[in-house]
């Protein structure tokens, strides 16, 4: 159960001294990396988990929830005012914001935009207040063999639902696990394709690659074709949603806090999904359906207050079991990992103040970026002018450097630009991402479980299936792949019949 | 040159996937087999039969289809300029511990935005000039964390 007296102390913590500095700051940053297209609330995360460094762990962390929860809702500034979506996430504002933008009501777009996203945020942080405690405690009861079924459990929902093609996901997948087992090996200590070098003793440094897997390769991506997004030019007026506005929207806000929650707690599936299911939803149960599409508020409220409802979904297993729910989520382990905490259940019975300190930072940081976004409106929108030239630079050195910075190791540097590049050429050629990354982190929780339960049962390996809990999550890892990769083969033969004879996507068969 | 298709690809990443797998079981041959802490050798191998097996199934699904032009996709994308950047990536890792952290940056920015088209020179060096120095100011100063001086040391 959640402790009142560590949630009191822990707001007191996170609204003091450098810790709302640094909360504020981050929200202020990840708006700006949200509004930008081309930037991602991971690629934000990712570039600056290198500046916590000197920073305490809750100023730090406090600071990087600020930047995630900024830039989930930051992408609907864009969406609505040049039709672009500025992350993946507010893809489906658009669908209804840029109609409103272009009736003159930009302001009372995004001013629904920002206060939806603070109430499914904030709805979510509740939830993970209350909800962790308690799922971490019945966590303290797994052992080895849990472990590894929740590890084979993450794995095969990432690899099945990342990318439009499950084989190249499943590729993605393992040859990340293969990168995971570079260094020495977790039990008997002996080097492990390391070719004889000592820098590979310890493996790829987790945080260099991450920072090149998703955002030096998004910076390459952007030199193919220096995005030049139309120019801005609404003006914002109206921004403060009346009160009559929201009440007609309280059954859309409350559907997609759950919707977004429910998404986001499923591993691998992040805000993306869960804004285009709410809007989907709301357009389906909506009195006037026909007028989705054409600028309404409700079309906003939706995808907005889902994908940051997602954002609390996504933490959940992430603190309380150590399994990403997403790539920004798995970027912000690596970030806990850097100031020594270890997530997990064991977090929360040694650390249960600073873990109460993230609670709190997650629903001030949700209040925060509200009050940023209704109040500098004007100013997040100019944002999106901002000169490519000058900003694909920037992202370049704050990625080597950060990489650099974390060891002053030239080592990690390299590792980040050759990932980097590597990341690149994967997203050229539709393969995934994010399955190497989470492989990465679950691949090692996947080996070193295995080989305790082994040990344990004297290498027995009926101990992975007898355990009922265990027994089940390898059972729902089953179904949900098999599901997944029926669902997926579906819609691509929907899509094959759909474009038969015909060029996909401009593209030309020989 | 020709930009290559999804095809050819495809049958160079199973092409450069299968070799791999190969040599896992090679290295894994030849790692010690502590007692009581599990075989070291069934996860990697695995893993490697697995990623053998999809490699395989992707050659032989790109060797039976039809390749794919992304004329759109392409369309519009300078690959010269990705090219030349990698360039520039690959020379600012192998000169930033010999030069130093400011002057590696400073010249790095200044052919950087050279390499994208800025051709407004007072803007492009005070930008090359203000960024390292606040990042300097920002990790050495602040967050105490040193970068290289490299030929100032």
């Amino acid at each position: 159960m959640v402790s009142f007296d560590l949630l009191l102390l822990g707001f007191g913590t996170v609204l003091t001294g450098y810790n709302i500095i640094a909360l504020v700051l981050g929200s202020f940053m990840g708006i700006i990396i949200g509004a930008i297209p081309g930037l991602t609330a991971t690629m934000g995360i990712a570039l600056l988990v290198p500046f916590t460094f000197g920073m305490t762990p809750i100023t730090g962390i406090v600071m990087l929830l600020g930047i995630y929860a900024g830039a989930i809702y930051g992408g609907g500034i864009a969406s609505i005012l040049i039709k672009t979506p500025g992350t993946p996430a507010a893809a489906a504002t658009v669908f209804d914001g840029y109609p409103l933008a272009q009736k003159g009501m930009a302001g009372k777009a995004i001013g629904m935009a920002t206060v939806a996203s603070g109430i499914g945020g904030t709805f979510t942080a509740f939830c993970l207040t209350f909800f962790a405690p308690i799922l971490a405690n019945f966590a303290l009861r797994f052992s080895a063999p849990e472990y590894f079924a929740l590890a084979v459990f993450g794995l095969s929902v990432t690899v099945t639902l990342a990318g439009r093609d499950p084989l190249k996901g499943f590729i993605s997948g393992a040859v990340g696990l293969l990168i995971a087992m570079i260094g020495l090996d977790p039990m008997g200590g002996f080097p492990r394709f390391t070719f004889g070098r000592v820098e590979l003793t310890g493996g790829f440094s987790f945080v260099p690659m991450l920072i090149g897997l998703f955002a030096l390769s998004e910076g390459f991506r952007q030199v193919e074709t220096i995005l030049t997004a139309p120019k801005v030019d609404a003006v914002l007026k109206d921004i403060l949603p009346k009160l009559r506005e929201l009440k007609e929207c309280t059954v859309t806000f409350v559907r997609s806090c759950i919707i977004g929650l429910i998404v986001g707690i499923t591993p691998a599936i992040g805000a993306e999904t869960s804004c285009f299911v709410s809007y989907a939803e709301a357009k389906r149960t909506s009195k006037h359906p026909e007028k989705f599409g054409t600028g309404v508020l409700e079309g906003v409220a939706a995808p907005q207050t889902a994908e940051n409802a997602s954002t609390g979904g996504d933490l959940l297993p992430m603190l309380t079991l150590g399994l990403p729910g997403d790539a920004a989520t798995a970027v912000l382990m690596g970030a806990l990992t850097i100031h020594n905490l270890q997530p997990g259940p064991l977090l929360f019975r040694d650390h249960a103040d600073l873990v109460h300190q993230i609670f709190a930072g997650m629903i001030v940081a949700n209040f925060l970026f509200v009050i940023l976004g209704l109040t500098f409106a004007r100013f997040f929108a100019r944002v999106i002018n901002i000169n490519r030239r000058y900003l694909i630079p920037l992202v370049f050195i704050c990625c080597m450097v950060g990489s650099y910075a974390i060891n002053n190791n030239l080592f990690d540097l390299a590792s980040c630009v050759f990932f980097g590049f590597i990341g690149y050429l994967m997203m050229r050629y539709d393969y995934p991402v994010s399955p190497i990354v989470l492989a990465q982190i679950l691949g090692f929780m996947m080996e070193s479980n295995f080989r305790r339960s082994l040990a344990m049962s004297r290498g027995d390996p009926s101990i992975l299936v007898t355990r009922p809990i265990a027994l089940t999550i390898l059972i729902l890892a089953a179904i949900t792949t098999v599901t997944a990769i029926r669902r997926q083969r579906r819609a691509l033969r929907a899509q094959a019949t759909v474009s038969t004879g015909a060029s996909d996507s401009g593209g030309r068969y020989q | 040159m020709a930009n290559p298709t999804m095809k050819k690809v495809d049958i160079i990443t199973a092409s450069m996937i299968i070799p791999m797998c190969f040599y896992v079981f090679y290295e894994s041959g030849t790692w010690p087999l502590p007692a009581l802490l599990g075989n070291p050798l069934l996860i990697p191998r695995l893993v490697a039969s697995s990623l053998l097996v999809a490699a395989g199934m992707l050659l032989l699904r790109s060797l039976a289809a039809r390749s794919r032009i992304l004329e759109s996709r392409l369309q519009g994308l300078n690959l010269w300029r990705v090219s030349g950047v990698a360039v520039l990536t690959g020379g600012y890792v192998f000169t930033l511990e010999r030069v130093g952290f400011v002057p590696t940056t400073f010249i790095f920015l200044l052919l950087f935005g050279l390499v994208l088209g800025e051709r407004r020179w007072s803007r492009l060096i005070f930008f090359a000039i203000i960024v390292p120095a606040a990042i300097h100011i920002i990790f050495d100063a602040t967050l105490n964390v040193p970068l290289p001086r490299g030929l100032f040391r």
